[in-house]
């Protein structure tokens, strides 16, 4: 753009309105092949953006939901419930669980009363769990600095996010590569994410009218988004399951089927034994 | 529209082999970010930030633009010596406009659009500015050849002739959008991020032999800036111990790069404590517990006695006053003399409770019921 713009201060070498030169003649239209050459150009100068890296892991029992195995760097992640059900909170550290024990630092902006024997249940490393439990007027910068060092930033907007600040934090995140996992109060969120999930329905067992205790949950929960993630996925997970954090209780069709739900256990990490 | 304010350096906007440009640009985004938070890499060489916040903190834009100009003119003369081609490098464009394309064009020319006033600015611009060169040649021909006139056609015309593409530089030409299609370069800031966090060596192992990890690093240092931001009780890491409650099991201390989270026991399983509440353990302790009222079907209280035992069935549960909600499930009491070392000592008795949607621990002191956790 702005070749044609009379008064700049810089004498006549700019590009036509994409920036780097090699892709554009000087009306401002592509050359294919110059476009390759770029694209190589782009390669050699991008050296992170290896493969092995793009994807932080994460528990068996989610990655049915989600559009690839694993937590693609750079993504935004919101986690809403049905009107009147709990569980979001859960489904989100449970996303972080498997990416946190290997190694990968996590935050938790604006939960304040977070339990943190319920986190450790569900397999988060509370050694490299950071807190930010009132982050005030400030959560959004709060957000924005955390993206910076720490692969996975789980939020809770204190205030109705403003959409420009939305925008300009899931653009950070995703120039930052780190995950954003939004847990949005009341007001919502008002970017559409790369991946949504839902929790459709919950269910605890173990405790009956005046017998037993809380075991366990059964969580319903659907996973849609843009793009390659638009395609509905569909599955029930015990979080917290017994003894340990997420269990599968059955993928998509198989839902339904309590029978599926011993697998518990295949949280594996180190938990104790909460969650919710 | 935000209100922008952009700085571009045209000879920084076509990126070399060797990274050079890339680096120098990088300078200058680090230079402006110093002062004002939220810089957005448009593409290289060109980057913006919302003025409304600096304009209020430094007294005005026109200070912000000192501000920056200074900044960023420092960090390019810097630079300098790291690209080649010398002296055009040097130059510095800051202006202010609504929205991306504006502003960008505003530095171009050394502007600050008054506010409301972009769309009277972008007007008299001639169309190449759009980079459609199609585009432009089609409208010379009906005698359209200034942003003010194109605007000023019907958008379903434009549809209709032009497609999507034309709607897109219709909107901003308009002043309805800042985001001309093929402005933004999203490549630019990942690439710059990673020139700023190089990957670690592959044969290093991060954390292994009990070192602090490159990870550790990086979390380390925005940790602190968050601290500098929020305070030290900002940013918190949890701590595991014995105890009987939720609260009493978890200690919340101050990060510090120093100090160490994570159990105080050891990495086993938590040891069974009298009278604990068994797992799993609620997600969410009360600091503040909130009143609840516990009734039963004939609508009157439900209290525990000196022995742990029900006044009656609970059939329905009020929160801080809110709307009454069907108890579905519940267990327990499990009584708990608390401090019963001291005079002071408490008799308590916890509930779990369900709910629709919702299980939630309660505790009764003295016939008063409180919410103590949920479990999320």
């Amino acid at each position: 753009m702005f070749d044609s713009v009379a008064p700049g201060r810089v004498p006549g070498r700019v590009p036509g309105r994409t920036a780097a030169p090699a892709s554009t003649t000087p009306g401002g239209r592509r050359d294919p092949s110059a476009l390759a050459a770029l694209d190589d150009l782009a390669r050699r100068i991008r050296p992170t953006a290896a493969s092995g890296t793009r994807l932080l892991p994460v528990h068996p029992a989610l990655a049915p939901l989600l559009p690839e195995p694993g937590l693609r760097r750079g993504s935004a992640i919101t986690v809403t419930a049905a009107p009147g059900l709990e569980g979001t909170l859960a489904v989100a550290m449970a996303l972080v669980a498997t990416a946190s024990t290997g190694g990968s630092w996590c935050a938790v902006v604006g939960i304040a009363d977070l339990g943190a024997v319920a986190v450790d249940g569900i397999g988060v490393d509370l050694e490299r769990l950071a807190i930010v439990p009132r982050p005030g007027p400030h959560w959004a910068e709060a957000v924005a600095e955390l993206v910076d060092g720490v692969d996975v930033v789980v939020v809770h907007p204190p205030f109705a996010p403003r959409p420009a600040a939305a925008r300009r934090l899931v653009a950070r995140a995703r120039e930052r590569q780190s995950v954003l996992v939004i847990v949005p109060g009341r007001a919502g969120w008002p970017e559409p994410p790369d991946v949504r999930l839902t929790v459709e329905s919950s269910h605890w067992e173990g405790i009956e009218r005046g017998a037993g205790h809380l075991r366990r949950r059964r969580l319903l929960v659907t996973g849609g988004g843009r793009r390659a993630a638009g395609r509905m996925r569909r599955c029930e997970l015990w979080l917290p399951g017994e003894d340990a954090g997420p269990g599968v209780a059955g993928v998509a069709g198989v839902a339904g089927v309590a029978g599926v739900a011993g697998v518990a256990g295949v949280a594996g990490t180190s938990g104790a034994s909460e969650p919710a | 529209m935000e209100r922008l304010l952009a700085v571009r350096c045209p000879g920084l906007i076509e990126e070399d082999e060797s990274g050079g440009v890339l680096r120098a640009f990088d300078r200058v985004v680090a230079a402006v970010e110093a002062s004002c938070p939220w810089v957005t890499v448009v593409r290289t060489g060109i980057c913006t930030l919302p003025i409304r916040g600096p304009a209020r903190y430094f007294g005005g834009e026109h200070a912000v633009v000192d501000l920056v100009t200074a900044a960023a003119v420092e960090a390019v003369e810097a630079a300098a010596e790291a690209v080649e081609g010398g002296s055009s490098v040097e130059a510095v464009e800051v202006g202010i406009a609504e929205g991306t394309f504006a502003a960008v064009l505003a530095a171009r020319t050394g502007t600050i659009v008054e506010p409301g006033g972009t769309t009277a600015f972008l007007a008299p611009f001639p169309l190449a500015v759009l980079g459609e060169r199609d585009l432009a040649d089609v409208l010379a021909r009906l005698g359209i050849t200034t942003l003010g006139a194109f605007a000023a056609l019907p958008e379903r015309h434009v549809l209709g002739r032009f497609g999507a593409t034309g709607v897109a530089c219709h909107a901003v030409a308009t002043g309805r959008s800042g985001n001309l299609p093929g402005l933004a370069d999203p490549g630019a800031g990942r690439r710059l991020h990673a020139l700023r966090h190089p990957p670690p060596p592959p044969d290093r192992q991060p954390g292994f032999w009990g070192g602090a990890s490159e990870a550790d690093a990086r979390a380390a240092q925005v940790l602190t800036r968050v601290q500098g931001l929020l305070g030290p009780d900002g940013v918190l890491t949890a701590r595991l111990q014995g105890g009987r409650s939720p609260a009493e099991r978890a200690r919340d201390v101050p990060w510090s790069a120093r100090s160490r989270a994570g159990r105080s026991g050891g990495t086993g399983s938590q040891p069974p404590w009298p009278g604990a509440i068994p797992p799993p353990a609620p997600l969410l302790v009360h600091r503040d517990r909130p009143a609840a009222e516990l009734v039963g079907l004939d609508g009157t209280a439900v209290a525990v006695s000196g022995r742990g035992v029900l006044s009656g069935e609970p059939a329905r549960l009020s929160v801080a006053g809110g709307p009454w909600e069907r108890i579905a499930a519940w267990a327990g009491p499990w009584p708990t003399e608390e401090r019963w070392w001291t005079r002071g000592h408490r008799r308590t008795a916890r509930l779990q409770v369900v709910t629709a949607g919702t299980a939630r621990l309660l505790v009764v002191e003295r016939g008063s019921w409180q919410v103590e956790a949920t479990y999320g």
